[in-house]
């Protein structure tokens, strides 16, 4: 394996040991596998040469939540997430992606056409095998113990996206546009619509990016740096053209990938160059939008609606750690709920699921997401409020391990929720 | 490694035997950037699997290297001729703190800051503080003797034990010290496996003495236009009979470092700060940090601002902080030495240094814990040049030679391991050397426990 760039990347690294004091994992392996310094090396002998199990290494960079907080702790600065990623892509190079997600990033996830057809046929499988769990929790459906899946709780498909839920010619122009992202389009359209309708209050035209490609980050942090490039490329092109002022995201993981990783994708020598780096500086969080387009502080009087310090805000990787953006959205939150909203107990503990890592290991990522929801629960919190879609996931499905009585909703949902009490 | 070797362990740590060329490879360095493959790791639960081991390590001839966060700078935790690392990170109870006694007991995986902060919802203190505190072991501290910014007032790991379980090199389980304040039944045992660097023994478990926490402090940051100024204002405070918990002091090397970090601002002749922090009872500390100023100030200080409250302090030390990450823009690699001279030999030793950098043409940073004559002396090179490699290594033995001639030390906190140990005799002389072997030998005679380390005739990498 040979890589000048990563090598460079990868030698900032002086194996000082910051990153255990933050790593998500390290409490969990207890072992500096897990960490960063230990993953670097691993990359490290692998481009040296001196370690040629690339399948070994792939599986130790593949035990990773990518959440960031050791690249955020670092010393020296050290891009360990663009490490990982590159790391991930190379190997895939050389002994190519497991077959599972090759299936799901190479075909599924760039094309909206397939998306959606893949969605129906989840939809069916889900049906046939699905058995119904008896909590209100929005999570309808449990796969099989065959499945290799005990005990995951998976929210029901629906049969209708949100976009496709949109009349024809509905919020096709404007100046806006909404990059709804593939979870809130089609696992939970409601949020899709809460994002949509909590958007229009601003009196502006909002356009749903409708035949939006997937933002790309499951593929690229699974080293599927090709399918990821075709994503960004379709995305990039379509959002240039349609050349709205900014494009508004609900989810933090999506925003990131659009933020950051478009450009490591997309090198100075890519003719798209000069479109995505002018995609990527609209691009920007539904809190900041609802802020800065006077929606937040159109929202009635919230104090005295009830149920003081029961919604807690949990703290997004990518949103609150990469992008910073952890205080927009609690001023969404103070002028949707008001005394509600009150800081919960581990807000910024990541809620464990890391995209592909949840498949991998479930029993782990359970572990530290369960810990997360329990944590809130005795704190008081009865609603965990985000802005990012895999946390939901997560959170919904942890919660329905530990404590059913736990909502778990995205912040647009509380604001559609205020707006319609005015 | 034998094969029968690596079953017998097997049969020990089960799962928590480790013999991936993956597993191997993440244990095979530490701080220093040094890199050596063990053929195996184990992550011992109890003393008495760290017992096992070394028994079987005496009856296959293997070496044993105890770890705890491989945070070191001397390559103390490094298998420089293979073997076996034992990780002792997964043994990180906090046994007891007692409240009445003022006593700890803890395992040797406990982090530092971890006890730290167990200690002070207690109203208690363990003041060795190493700038790893956040992820350094108490295991590791006491093997390397850390020390750390607060040694100026409070001392360093030695002054904080008061007895330890080892294992030592035949396989027996040693306990040794006091539960108590005082003590003197025999040679001091535990003292002698402080800062042994892991050769004399596996440290398994430690009783610590707790202080009671300082009730508050202040921070002073104090900026010069020389060195010599700083400097004689070290001395001047001493003078006053104060003894402040932490005296930083950054020469124009390290200012220029930060200089431009826009939130940190710095005059623009600065070409010295000093850091001083003063705690106690309220009334003596707003007393004690009104003589600080009045001290800098007499000494030529062009700037002294000084905080109370927790969030002014913690923006007074990110300068201090903010070198270490950014000494790097200086040339990527480090060669890191951690001298002491005494208080008052200070100015010397800075004179020493800028004259040295530039007669060897070396980029050279210097700051550290002036208030114990302690300087981290960072010779900063690319790493892709032969000759400025020999000119640093040239300067590095200068370095030391001045140091003892001055009646100073090698190393403050980082310990020898294999980075200083060609010196280890110009300090300590032959016979210091010898006795010191002697004492080896009576603790590990089979040469199991770390070896490679502290002696140069061990130095050689393995067979």
């Amino acid at each position: 394996m040979r890589d000048e760039e990563l090598r460079n990347l990868a030698a900032a690294c002086a194996k000082c040991g910051t990153c255990r004091t933050v790593c998500t994992l390290y409490p969990e392996r207890k072992a500096e596998i897990s960490v960063a310094r230990g993953k670097i090396a691993l990359i490290d002998a692998a481009l040296s040469g001196r370690d040629g199990n690339l399948g070994a290494i792939e599986g130790a960079l593949s035990d990773c939540l990518l959440c960031g907080r050791c690249e955020r702790a670092c010393p020296n600065q050290v891009l360990v997430e663009e490490i990982l990623m590159k790391g991930r892509a190379d190997i895939a190079k050389e002994i190519g992606l497991p077959a599972w997600k090759r299936l799901l990033f190479g075909k599924v996830m760039p094309s909206p056409g397939i998306r959606a057809a893949a969605t129906a046929a989840a939809t069916a499988a889900q049906r046939l095998l699905a058995k119904s769990i008896p909590t209100g929790s929005g999570l309808h459906y449990r796969f099989p113990e065959a499945f290799g899946l005990s005990g995951r709780t998976l929210p029901g498909f629906s049969a209708k996206g949100f976009i496709a839920s949109l009349a024809p010619g509905e919020a096709a122009t404007g100046d806006v546009m909404l990059f709804v992202g593939c979870v809130f389009d089609h696992v939970y359209p409601q949020i899709g619509r809460a994002s949509y309708e909590t958007m229009k209050a601003s009196g502006k035209e909002i356009a749903v990016f409708r035949d939006a490609a997937c933002c790309g980050l499951p593929a690229m942090a699974s080293g599927d740096r090709d399918s990821a490039l075709r994503c960004a490329e379709e995305n990039v092109r379509r959002l240039r053209a349609a050349a709205p002022s900014s494009v508004v995201f609900p989810c933090g993981s999506c925003l990131v990938m659009f933020r950051r990783n478009l450009l490591t994708l997309i090198p100075e020598t890519h003719p798209l160059r000069g479109d995505a780096a002018w995609v990527s500086g609209r691009c920007i969080d539904y809190a900041s939008f609802i802020l800065d387009s006077g929606v937040a502080e159109s929202l009635p009087d919230p104090s005295g609606s009830g149920g003081d310090g029961k919604i807690g805000y949990h703290d997004s990787c990518h949103l609150s750690g990469t992008l910073g953006k952890g205080r927009e959205a609690r001023e969404v939150l103070r002028a949707a709920a008001g005394p509600a909203f009150a800081e919960m107990p581990g807000a910024d503990l990541c809620c464990g699921y890391g995209g592909a890592f949840n498949v991998r290991d479930y029993a782990t990522s359970s572990r530290i997401g369960e810990n997360k929801v329990s944590l809130a629960a005795r704190g008081g919190t009865g609603v965990i409020a985000t802005a990012c879609s895999g946390c939901i996931l997560q959170m919904r499905d942890m919660a329905a391990h530990v404590q059913p009585s736990m909502r778990v909703a995205h912040i647009a949902e509380l604001v559609f929720a205020s707006l319609s009490r005015r | 490694m034998d094969e029968r070797a690596i079953s017998a362990l097997r049969e020990i740590f089960g799962e928590r035997l480790k013999d991936s060329l993956e597993d191997r490879i993440c244990y095979s360095f530490d701080a220093t950037g040094k890199e050596f493959l063990p053929d195996a790791v184990a992550f011992p639960l109890t003393a008495e699997e760290v017992r096992r081991t070394v028994l079987l390590a005496n009856e296959f001839r293997f070496p044993v290297i105890p770890r705890g966060a491989g945070s070191g700078f001397s390559g103390g935790s490094l298998p420089v001729r293979g073997g076996v690392v034992l990780s002792l990170e997964r043994m990180d109870r906090i046994l007891s703190i007692d409240t009445e006694n003022l006593v700890a007991v803890v395992e040797p995986g406990v982090v530092t800051e971890t006890l730290k902060e167990e200690a002070k919802k207690r109203g208690l203190f363990y003041p060795p503080d190493p700038a790893s505190l956040k992820f350094c072991t108490i295991g590791g501290n006491l093997a390397e003797c850390a020390g750390g910014m607060c040694a100026v007032k409070y001392g360093v790991t030695r002054d904080y034990v008061l007895g330890l379980e080892a294992v030592l090199g035949t396989g027996e389980l040693l306990r040794t010290g006091v539960y108590t304040v005082k003590g003197v039944v025999g040679y001091d045992l535990t003292r002698m496996l402080v800062g042994s660097e892991g050769t004399l023994g596996i440290i398994t478990k430690a009783t610590l003495k707790l202080i009671p926490l300082p009730e508050s402090a202040a921070t002073l940051l104090a900026f010069f236009r020389t060195n010599g100024e700083g400097a004689r204002a070290v001395a001047g405070i001493v003078e006053e009979r104060i003894t402040p918990c932490a005296m930083e002091m950054m020469d124009r090397t390290a200012i220029d470092c930060v200089r431009e970090i826009a939130d940190l601002p710095v005059p623009g002749d600065a070409g010295c700060a000093l850091l001083i922090e003063v705690d106690g009872p309220e009334a003596s500390v707003s007393q004690e940090a009104g003589r600080v100023r009045a001290a800098c100030s007499r000494f030529g200080a062009t700037e002294v601002r000084l905080s109370t409250d927790a969030a002014g302090r913690e923006k007074l030390w990110e300068l201090r902080r903010s070198i270490s990450p950014a000494i790097r823009r200086v040339n990527p690699v480090k060669i890191n030495e951690d001298i002491v001279v005494p208080r008052s030999r200070l100015p010397v030793m800075y004179d020493f240094l800028s004259d040295l950098a530039a007669r060897k043409n070396l980029k050279i940073v210097n700051f550290g814990h002036a208030g114990d004559g302690n300087i981290h002396v960072n010779i900063m090179i690319s790493g892709k040049d032969e000759d400025e490699r020999r000119r640093a290594d040239d300067a590095v033995e200068e370095v030391f030679r001045k140091t003892v001639e001055l009646g100073g030390t090698i190393s403050g906190e980082h310990g020898i391991g294999i980075a200083k140990a060609p010196f280890l005799e110009m300090e300590v002389g032959p016979l210091g050397v010898s006795v010191m072997k002697r004492l080896k030998d009576c603790f590990d005679p089979n040469g199991i426990l770390n070896p490679g380390k502290i002696f140069v005739s061990e130095s050689a990498a393995r067979p």
